[in-house]
């Protein structure tokens, strides 16, 4: 993949993870690792947003939370998964709060792997789920 | 006037995590405050019921990414008090040296919150270039970068050799220069003061009265820090708390400030009284399960955390417990809020510094 | 419980400068028929390294009084109690209504649901803890539990609870 038509905007919800991978999804927003340089810009509206990245699992309280930002955010959109939490529930699948993947909820497009997820996966993930939206847009147009 | 509620969160802009909070205003003045958590319960404390006591330090160092490494220490010394093992000094040193290192990141990350927080998103970017240099030297002495799962019961997993250990606080002190210039930034910008300045001031007596821990309580003058009790070898390292007495924004602002400098100088004292050598010691394995039970305190970043952990002499835990320190800072952040303007909000619920899924667990 | 005494000691920590450190509760998991449901509430207090707590165990249908005219602090943990292991928690200065958690499934840490949980476990032979069996040694009988805060510097610093 050479160059994006669009410059997506991602949107990032932590649903019930331990902090880890949220705070790898920040980094790679930093000069170190520099997500922007795709042209991606990280927004707090779900209705700006092409992208949503979900760390953690889904849990009883947050089902609701998740589904509504899905639901708020603009056609075509792309749910990458990012973490072992958000792709299984990961560790905590034994715990009795946890249901399992975010895509018991909404559909998932990319999955990074990862407990932590490692920086170079989350962008790896996020460049996948670029493509997705592509494919995706070109099918809707 | 009616009485307006206003929902602040899941989803915040300033929060990475989500928290809920019932706003209750009057005009522009917050009467009332009523918390809602359980975005991030995963009911972990109940996993000892499936996951057995030798791995259970893996699912608490997951209670939050942020102090992991404390969490995986605080769940090795609850075992070895109840199981009686004797850590190795070496194991013991390296442990200390990792969590005042944990504790420099975890400040350069707030920092960075912080300063995105108020509009400065220079400073952000600044901090958390910073806080790269320390993830790296997690990554290079325990393989990861957050999750590091290098604790085990009765000692550590891996060494780090006595060269490595000099080049870490070489790369620490640079650091600390370069910490300066920021630190300076903070301390004269004229709009961080204005923003933060006399904003949210929790007296000393409130801090006492809602048991407020860590730089919460420091920064409103109380001097309390677990690390002064002496347990984990802190008897053996010469430190004096930081200590602030405005007890606003601003003030637990600088204790962070103040305290990053302050562990990076206790990592210097530390490599210089460690044993030294290849090969020595780093794990005395328990034998047998647990049986009893314990407190045990440490001094996260956030503040005092408190396991209690109940074992029956099966592989199974009976009851773990953490009470960390963003739950027992809760209380005073609700009472902060209570009469503050609506736009302080934001200010006030980030410089306490929460970390949610700590206090869900 | 005695209410009464109960209260006063804890004032006395409350004048003394004590502040809250944690209030926990344990589900009391035994075979013994007249234990059954009880749960070990623990009120800890601590005083710079000093850190002392009072122990109480409570039976179903007990009630158990608010800390908070002495420790307003007490709320977030006496609602947790609350809604996590189903105790009658009685005048709290701040109730939550039960939204504090809102858990999948309802009182999970209570002895009732950690019971349910571990026969269906044994019953789909999942590997997980499992309830004492009665004439068995109890779990753990062997040695009297040994209480000491590992972080502070002397043992002397903690004093066991009065009504164990
Ligand atoms: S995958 Fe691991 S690091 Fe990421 S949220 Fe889950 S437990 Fe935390």
């Amino acid at each position: 993949m050479s160059f994006f038509s669009k410059s997506p905007w991602i949107f990032h919800y932590d649903a019930s993870s331990c902090n880890g991978c949220d705070i790898e999804v920040l980094a790679c927003l930093t000069p170190f690792y520099d997500l922007e340089r795709f042209g991606i810009v990280n927004t707090g509206n779900p209705k700006h947003a092409d992208i949503l990245l979900i760390t953690g699992s889904v849990n009883e309280r947050n089902i609701e939370i998740v589904q509504n930002l899905y639901r708020q955010m603009p056609d075509p959109k792309v749910v990458v998964a990012v973490g072992a939490c958000a792709c299984s529930g990961g560790i905590f699948a034994r715990a009795y709060n946890i249901q399992g993947g975010v895509d018991k909820v909404v559909p998932v497009d990319v999955y990074v792997p990862g407990c932590a997820a490692r920086p170079e996966s989350i962008i790896d993930g996020v460049v996948q789920g670029i493509a997705a939206l592509e494919q995706k847009r070109k099918k809707t147009a | 006037m009616k009485k307006t509620i206003i929902p602040f969160g899941p989803q915040h802009p300033v929060l990475p995590e989500p928290l809920v909070l019932d706003l209750i205003l009057d005009d522009e003045k917050v009467i009332d405050a009523v918390p809602t958590i359980g975005y991030i319960h995963r009911g972990l404390e109940m996993m000892v019921e499936r996951v057995e006591y030798t791995e259970m330090g893996f699912v608490v160092e997951r209670i939050c990414g942020i102090c992991s490494f404390m969490h995986g220490m605080g769940y090795a010394v609850s075992l070895e008090s109840i199981m009686n093992v004797e850590v190795p000094e070496r194991a013991k040193w390296l442990r200390l040296i990792w969590a005042e290192i944990s504790r420099v990141q975890s400040h350069l990350l707030w920092l960075g919150l912080g300063a995105d927080a108020f509009g400065f998103e220079n400073l952000f970017m600044h901090c958390w270039r910073m806080r790269e240099e320390v993830l790296d030297i997690f990554e290079k002495t325990t393989g990861g970068r957050i999750i590091h799962s290098v604790n085990r019961i009765g000692g550590v997993k891996r060494d780090v050799s006595d060269s490595e250990l000099a080049a870490i606080l070489a790369r620490l002190q640079e650091l600390a220069k370069a910490f300066e210039e920021t630190a300076r930034i903070f301390a004269s910008d004229p709009s961080i003061a204005h923003r933060l300045g006399g904003v949210g001031v929790l007296s000393a007596a409130d801090a006492l009265e809602t048991a407020a821990v860590g730089p919460m309580a420091r920064a409103s003058g109380i001097r309390t820090d677990t690390r002064l009790y002496g347990a984990n070898l802190y008897d053996q390292i010469e430190f004096e708390p930081v200590v602030e007495t405005a007890g606003d924004c601003l003030a637990r602002a600088v204790v962070r400030m103040r305290e990053i400098p302050q562990s990076i100088d206790i990592v210097r004292q530390a490599i210089e009284k460690m044993p030294k050598g290849e090969g020595l010691p780093l794990e005395n394995k328990p034998r047998g399960n647990p049986v009893g039970e314990t407190f045990t305190r440490l001094e996260q970043p956030r503040g005092e955390v408190l396991y209690y952990v109940k074992a029956n002499g099966t592989k199974y835990l009976e009851r773990f417990r953490a009470r960390t320190p963003t739950f027992a800072n809760i209380p005073a952040m609700i009472k902060l809020v209570k009469g503050c303007d609506l736009a302080d909000v934001p200010n006030i619920i980030l410089t306490i510094d929460p970390c949610i899924s700590c206090t869900e667990r | 419980m005695d209410r009464e005494p109960f209260l006063a000691r804890v004032e006395g920590y409350h004048k003394g400068g004590w502040r809250l450190a944690l209030i926990n509760a344990a589900s009391v998991l035994t075979a013994d028929e007249a234990e059954q449901g009880a749960v070990d509430v623990t009120w800890a207090f601590a005083r710079d390294a000093e850190f002392e707590h009072i122990r109480e165990r409570i039976m179903p249908g007990d009630e158990v009084p608010s800390i908070s005219p002495s420790f307003s602090a007490a709320f977030l943990y006496e609602n947790e109690m609350r809604e996590l292991f189903g105790l009658n928690v009685t005048g709290i200065n701040v109730d939550l209504q039960g939204q504090l958690y809102k858990t999948s499934q309802k009182v999970p840490f209570s002895p009732s649901a950690i019971r349910a949980r571990l026969e269906a476990n044994a019953a789909a032979g999942i590997a997980s803890a499992t309830m004492p069996v009665a004439g068995a040694p109890a779990h753990g009988a062997a040695k009297p539990a040994a209480i000491a805060p590992a972080a502070a510097p002397a043992p002397a610093a903690s004093k066991p609870g009065a009504a164990e």
